[in-house]
């Protein structure tokens, strides 16, 4: 804020100093430039650091779902999982629901994510309607994880599946 | 007044106290003289301070299992964190540095008597909090330093006679070092510090205003009191240039010395000497000489002293007369406890 008129002062008190005053808006732009370049520094590297590694993208990886033998074809089953991952500056035991289903007699399974994909909800299946339902906003898909009504945008996500020694496996 | 300012200023009234403020009048052989851009310094570190300290807390985890982990991944694998702790590290070091020789300016220009005195006692307490924000802020990252500083630190506390252990445990959050520690030290170095510090120098500031600099103590200085220049832009350009130069210096140690992680805490090793941050080591070698029953010498009397004197030399030292060399009483006094502190330092380097 820029104030050219100053005030008087009590003349018992003293007098402005007419000399310096000259500089004063000399003094004014070296105060703004150096305020400037000091608080954009300091926000752009204040802001980079609070961002850290928040748009790198999540790392994939196989997690075991059990044996198929257990797993029964023609039927929905919803498996939990549970790895170990790196979160941030911690190791922790990641876990999370998919619903797997086979349609082959156990030759391949098909795995869906059980996070509604509308805001993100885990939804549940319903052997007697035969669909998920979403107990947050009343979606409905299908077995096969196909949007039957309610706002999600997109169908369930399928995630690659493969049995290996007997054991279904995914990667989330 | 601009368009935009007018508007602003009829909706908050703000214009005539800003304007007031900006156009306070600051005598010539305050401008003129660097001593004086100490106070301006110290407040810039402290709001550096709060800025990379507010950054950190994005990432630190007041956690005894977490703790280690969080500090370590923001030096080494977050982009800049190498510099945001580094600035908070050195900046903290920087804070000390600032307080005590702003203060010494005050003591060497006797700007602590009447009527001055509260601005003085604020000032002392002002002190106090600087050294706690540092006592408190080296705990954090929970390595091997900040553990065994802590363990012995809050162990002198114990030494007080009487008090002693309710104190310690007080500190501590029960009878050991453990996550209740972690937790009151990370709450007071960030909650309870920081308003604590915010209020008291509003209180100092205020009364700086109030009533204005001290007079001058040489005969050239009171030649320039009856010029005045506003404090806008005056003065705090020249602090402004002062704190890029200092923000200068804060970065390039950061990028050449990395703020140091020790190993992470353990309460079994027996080949880790525990010394403090560098502030407090004359305090640490003090300690030294006075052995077994002693002790209660140097961990309630000495500080009490210290600290009585401080807050009592205002009272004391009433004359009309502020010029150092001719007070040789209270020159030798500093200059003694400035004699006393580098050479512990010095000791216990």
């Amino acid at each position: 804020m820029s104030q050219s008129e100053l005030a008087p002062l009590d003349p018992a008190k003293g007098v402005w100093d007419e000399h310096e005053l000259t500089r004063r808006k000399f003094l004014e732009i070296t105060f703004w430039s150096v305020t400037s370049v000091v608080t954009v520094g300091l926000l752009g590297a204040g802001s980079r650091f609070i961002a850290g590694n928040s748009f790198e993208p999540s790392t994939t990886s196989w997690v075991t779902l059990g044996p198929v033998a257990e797993l029964t074809a023609g039927e929905v089953h919803r498996v939990n999982y549970s790895f170990k991952a790196k979160d941030a500056w911690r190791m922790v035991e990641q876990k999370g629901a998919l619903y797997t289903f086979s349609d082959d007699a156990g030759a391949t399974y098909t795995v869906l994510d059980g996070t509604c994909t509308h805001l993100g909800c885990i939804v549940q299946w319903q052997g007697g309607d035969n669909n998920y339902q979403c107990p947050c906003h009343q979606a409905v898909f299908t077995r096969e994880g196909k949007v039957v009504s309610g706002p999600p945008p997109r169908p369930l996500r399928k995630l690659d599946a493969k049995i290996q020694d007997g054991i279904l496996m995914a990667q989330i | 007044m601009s368009k935009v300012g007018r508007w602003i200023d009829e909706r908050t009234g703000l214009g005539g106290p800003v304007r007031s403020f900006l156009n306070y009048a600051v005598p010539g052989y305050v401008h003129k003289n660097a001593l004086y851009m100490l106070g301006g310094l110290t407040l810039i570190i402290f709001a550096l301070q709060a800025f990379t300290g507010i950054l950190l807390a994005f990432f630190y985890d007041p956690s005894t299992e977490g703790a280690y982990n969080s500090v370590d991944f923001i030096t080494y694998t977050l982009p800049l964190g190498w510099l945001i702790r580094g600035i908070h590290h050195y900046g903290a070091s920087a804070m000390v540095i600032l307080t005590a020789l702003h203060m010494l300016r005050t003591y060497f220009f006797s700007a602590y008597k009447k009527p001055r005195e509260i601005n003085w006692l604020t000032g002392v307490l002002l002190l106090f909090l600087t050294l706690a924000f540092g006592f408190t802020g080296y705990l954090l990252p929970w390595d091997q330093k900040g553990y065994w500083a802590t363990n012995v630190g809050t162990r002198i506390a114990g030494s007080v006679p009487l008090i002693g252990d309710a104190l310690m445990q007080l500190m501590r959050g029960g009878a050991n070092l453990g996550q209740a520690t972690l937790t009151r030290f990370f709450a007071t170095h960030v909650l309870l510090l920081p308003a604590t510090l915010a209020l008291l120098i509003a209180v100092h500031i205020f009364q700086l205003r109030y009533h204005g600099m001290s007079p001058a103590i040489t005969e050239k200085g009171k030649k320039e009191g009856g010029k005045f220049v506003p404090f806008f832009p005056y003065w705090v350009v020249n602090d402004a240039i002062a704190g890029l130069g200092m923000l200068a210096i804060l970065i390039f140690l950061s990028a050449t010395q990395r703020a140091p992680l020790e190993f992470p805490a353990d309460p079994a090793s027996s080949n880790f000497v525990p010394r403090p941050e560098w502030y407090f080591l004359f305090y640490y070698q003090m300690l030294k000489y006075f052995p077994g029953g002693l002790e209660p010498v140097a961990t309630v009397l000495i500080p009490l002293f210290i600290f009585g004197s401080m807050v009592l030399l205002p009272f004391i030292d009433k004359g009309e007369e502020r010029r150092p060399w001719k007070k040789p009483v209270t020159t030798i006094a500093a200059v003694f406890y400035i004699v006393v502190i580098v050479v512990f330092t010095a000791l216990a380097l």
